[in-house]
């Protein structure tokens, strides 16, 4: 698998060249077909505005993370590399996708043979069960809530270290290879569950407190050498980790250097540069808008790599406001938004693709469509008007809009203000600092007409997208994220029944449509789905854009380690 | 002499109560739900509430404001039973973002501010001092005037804006210095130098033109005294005059506004770290601050505050010192 995807790589860059898909790996800067292959070994540095969040797998639940997390951690499934194909769940510490049973409430996957933690100690079904018994453990199951909403029991488990002795009995451990699940309701899509950060193995007793923070126990290819939290992080090669067993990470360089704490300015100045050291570097987060002008040059656009967009910036219409609940106004205030000047706003296309689904285009099932359509994107003035007429509100009204303190969003915001003004809708901005954003527009009690912020899946399926910001169940006072406050009965029904469904890809399937019907409503606009643009150093070879976004750092590797 | 230290005492405890206070009440009180930011995306009420106890924030204000202070003297235990986490005396409380001690997150970027503010401290000292002495001996010629113009910029010009220009020049365009960093002096002390060199000069050039301005102006105070006149008239060579005469008046003012220079940025040059991306207190405090992580803004906050009030104890004792006059009326 691995020759081929490395085959793949390398056709890609030649074509990728030629298409602007955004596959994620590097064009081909005409230096030859091999001067783009990496090499085994060496010493890549990642370049980063921020450390990540945490090194407890249990803890840690972002795309950052997430993407670091497979370079130390393995878990029962996880996100293919296969270029083209990153949505999809392959099997990774399992032998397969998983068998299951009783109706989709049984689950029941088989280990790999030669697993092994750093110390050398077997990956057995125990340690998998200790793993994923840890996110019910009060104080670290801040994670992904998955494993804890779908295994709970009823009998108040609150993991190994408080309930020590305590059998967790939602896991059966037949025997050292074969692990069960058992959940609390039929569930079609486990395989993408298993693949979530809750599912590592840690060997029995340990990672109490924060120690996995500090220093945790890898079953990846690599392990950490040192950390000095906020500041560096090293990885070296984990020499109990066996490729055979492992279809998924290619793991090229011998260790990782993380440095953290540098500005955004910084990072893309150093990346521009490319000097001595920094040939071998990458940037961990994407190029700042103010800087995409600067890549024009052949060598440098041969350095960057255009990723995966994997969320959508939306606007959420709270219909529980007295304009905002009747459809027509939301209609309305769609087909107002001019999403050309949004997206140039937002960095241009190199940045980020105008959106009118929910769902981004990564999701397994998703239908692409536009119910508000308007030449060129840059909104229908007469249709707006006509609709608020029809409504009642032939001279507009006024709204306060909920935006975050930050340059870009800013930008977003004021674009919405001015297209809205065309039709007589007077727009306050309402800016909140970005500490204390989401919090904000998370309670319902704080919220005002509309907010603009975005949401990203937690792996290929609309399962992780459109239950929890239009389910009506998932209204709560505080930390909501149903932002519309759309309860409707039709809606929340369909919710329930692709939740029952037991064929996966119909599932998905039946989301994409829902995505539509949702449209229908309109209780969102869709503004754009953003993506990034990473450079790399010039001796950093092909790599694959992850579902997460940004470059997949188990597919990263140098050109001439030695350099 | 002995009263008058205690007191001094007494009002850095005070000081430091009513910053400790004011702070909590500021960043713990009157900012939103440190637990809804935690809890994340698919979130429940069940789990607010469950961080909202872990964290404390469910206690009354007055009982979390007594429950910090006495962490600081007697340390603190969080959560009960088995699960209980001790934090040992003087404990400031752990992160909300990352759980780690407070205390420790400080004390490990210390060495990177401290050698800023030192580096820095050296820089401007020297070039500050040396350049307001020029400019007051040499009073109007074109050294004054030319040394009081690159003053003016000094404290004109915003410190990012010098980085980044810095920054352009010589790391960028010329090539002639690293990216700033923080190596180990031991490791390779001609790297530490060179990364350290443009955070230092860019703090340097800002407090150098101030105390430029303030030496010439306090030379040029004292130079007019009688008792100058006086050491003239008695036949001293110009350059004794200058150094035993006029000097150490002169530099009293500058040694009270060091003392209190130093100690804030001890605190944290939160601008220059942050240009620099050198992870140092002042970085920690912006970085805090963004994520609205309150037990470190905390932290860092008392921490600087208590770096001023012993700072200003300080000085007033050396100023006793080094002028007799303040000793006389102590």
């Amino acid at each position: 698998m691995k020759t081929r995807n490395l085959v793949l790589g390398v056709v890609l860059a030649a074509s990728l060249a030629l298409t602007a898909c955004g596959g994620g790996t590097k064009g081909d800067g005409g230096d030859g077909a091999d001067s783009d292959v990496p090499q085994k070994g060496g010493t890549l540095s990642v370049l980063l505005n921020a450390d990540y969040s945490h090194l407890d797998p249990a803890m840690g639940f972002d795309g950052g993370v997430n993407n670091f997390y497979r370079l130390i951690y393995r878990t029962l499934t996880t996100n293919s590399t296969e270029s083209g194909k990153t949505s999809e769940m392959v099997p990774d510490l399992a032998t397969d996708l998983g068998t299951p049973s009783d109706g989709g409430k049984t689950w029941t996957f088989t280990l790999k043979d030669g697993l092994k933690f750093e110390d050398g100690t077997p990956i057995t079904s125990k340690e998998v069960k200790f793993g994923v018994s840890r996110v019910f453990d009060p104080a670290q199951g801040i994670g992904s809530p998955y494993a804890k909403t779908l295994l709970d029991d009823g009998s108040g488990y609150q993991g190994p270290y408080i309930d020590k002795g305590k059998d967790f009995a939602a896991i059966s451990t037949p025997d050292e290879k074969t692990v069960v699940f058992h959940l609390n309701q039929p569930y079609a899509d486990f395989a993408s569950v298993v693949g979530q950060n809750s599912f590592v193995p840690f060997p029995l007793g340990t990672g109490g407190g924060t120690a996995f923070d500090a220093k945790p126990i890898a079953s990846g290819p690599y392990k950490v050498e040192s950390y000095n939290r906020g500041s560096e992080l090293t990885l070296i090669r984990n020499t109990n980790w066996s490729e055979s067993t492992d279809a998924v990470r290619l793991a090229y360089p011998d260790s990782f250097e993380f440095t953290f704490g540098l500005d955004g300015a910084t990072i893309d100045e150093r990346m521009l540069a490319d000097q001595s050291g920094d040939k071998n570097a990458i940037s961990g987060g994407s190029l700042q808008p103010a800087n995409v002008s600067r890549v024009q040059t052949p060598q440098i656009q041969d350095r960057a790599v255009k990723t995966t967009a994997v969320c959508t910036t939306y606007m959420g219409l709270n219909t529980t406001k007295e304009n905002l609940s009747d459809p027509r106004v939301r209609q309305a205030i769609n087909y107002a938004v001019d999403k050309s000047s949004l997206l140039t706003a937002a960095g241009g296309s190199q940045l980020a693709t105008v959106a009118n689904t929910i769902m981004v285009p990564s999701l397994l099932g998703r239908k692409d469509f536009n119910l508000y359509p308007s030449t060129d994107n840059k909104g229908d003035v007469e249709k707006a008007k006509a609709l608020l007429a029809e409504a009642g509100l032939p001279d507009g009204f006024e709204m306060v809009i909920d935006t975050r303190g930050q340059p870009k969003m800013t930008a977003l915001s004021e674009g919405i203000q001015q297209a809205l003004a065309k039709v007589g809708i007077k727009v306050t901005l309402n800016v909140i600092d970005s500490s204390t954003f989401y919090e904000v527009i998370g309670t319902r009690s704080q919220q005002h007409d509309a907010a603009i912020t975005g949401w990203c899946p937690d792996w290929a399926s609309g399962a992780t997208f459109l239950p929890p910001l239009f389910d009506g169940a998932n209204i709560a006072d505080k930390g909501n994220s149903n932002l519309a406050q759309i309860d409707d009965p039709a809606v929340n029904q369909q919710i329930k029944d692709i939740a029952a469904m037991t064929d996966v890809d119909a599932a998905n399937a039946a989301y994409g449509e829902l995505d539509e019907k949702i449209m229908e409503l309109a209780p969102v606009v869709p503004l754009l789905y953003e993506n990034g643009l990473q450079l790399t150093g010039s001796n950093i070879g092909e790599s694959i854009t992850g579902f997460n976004g940004g470059i997949d750092l188990v597919t990263v590797g140098l050109v001439k380690p030695g350099k | 002499m002995v009263s008058y230290f205690l007191r001094r005492l007494f009002s850095v405890a005070v000081i430091l109560f009513f910053v400790s206070f004011l702070t909590f009440v500021i960043f713990f009180q009157l900012s939103p739900d440190p637990a809804v930011m935690i809890c994340g995306k698919t979130c429940t009420p069940e789990r607010i509430e469950q961080i909202r106890e872990q964290l404390g924030v469910n206690q009354p204000f007055l009982t979390q404001f007594f429950t910090f202070l006495g962490g600081i003297f007697a340390g603190r235990s969080y959560g009960a039973g088995e699960a209980a986490i001790h934090c040992a005396a003087p404990c400031l409380g752990f992160s909300f973002q990352t759980s780690q001690s407070v205390m420790d997150m400080i004390v490990s970027r210390l060495p990177v501010s401290i050698t800023i503010a030192a580096g820095a401290a050296v820089l401007w000292l020297l070039i500050g001092v040396s350049a307001g002495l020029i400019s007051a001996i040499k009073s109007g010629t074109w050294w004054d005037k030319g040394a009081m113009m690159f003053a003016l910029g000094g404290i004109s010009l915003p410190n990012y804006f010098i980085a980044l220009v810095l920054q352009y020049v010589l790391v960028v365009q010329l090539q002639i210095l690293p990216f700033p960093s923080t190596p180990d002096f031991a490791e390779d002390p001609l790297f530490w130098f060179q990364s350290y060199i443009m955070p230092w000069s860019v703090l340097a050039f800002g407090y150098a033109s101030m105390y430029a301005r303030l030496t010439r102006a306090n030379v040029l105070d004292t130079l007019g005294e009688n008792f100058m006149r006086t050491a003239r008239a008695k036949g001293l060579p110009p350059l004794l005059v200058l150094r035993r005469h006029a000097l150490r008046p002169s530099l009293t003012p500058i040694v009270t506004l060091f003392g209190m220079d130093f100690a804030g940025l001890l605190g944290g040059a939160l601008i220059t770290e942050t240009v620099f991306g050198l992870n140092g207190v002042g970085k920690l405090a912006a970085d805090s601050i963004g994520k609205n992580d309150q037990p470190v803004i905390m932290g860092v906050t008392l921490m600087a505050a208590l770096f001023v009030v012993v700072a200003n104890v300080v000085v007033d004792l050396l100023y006793a010192f080094l002028d007799p006059r303040v000793r006389i009326k102590a």
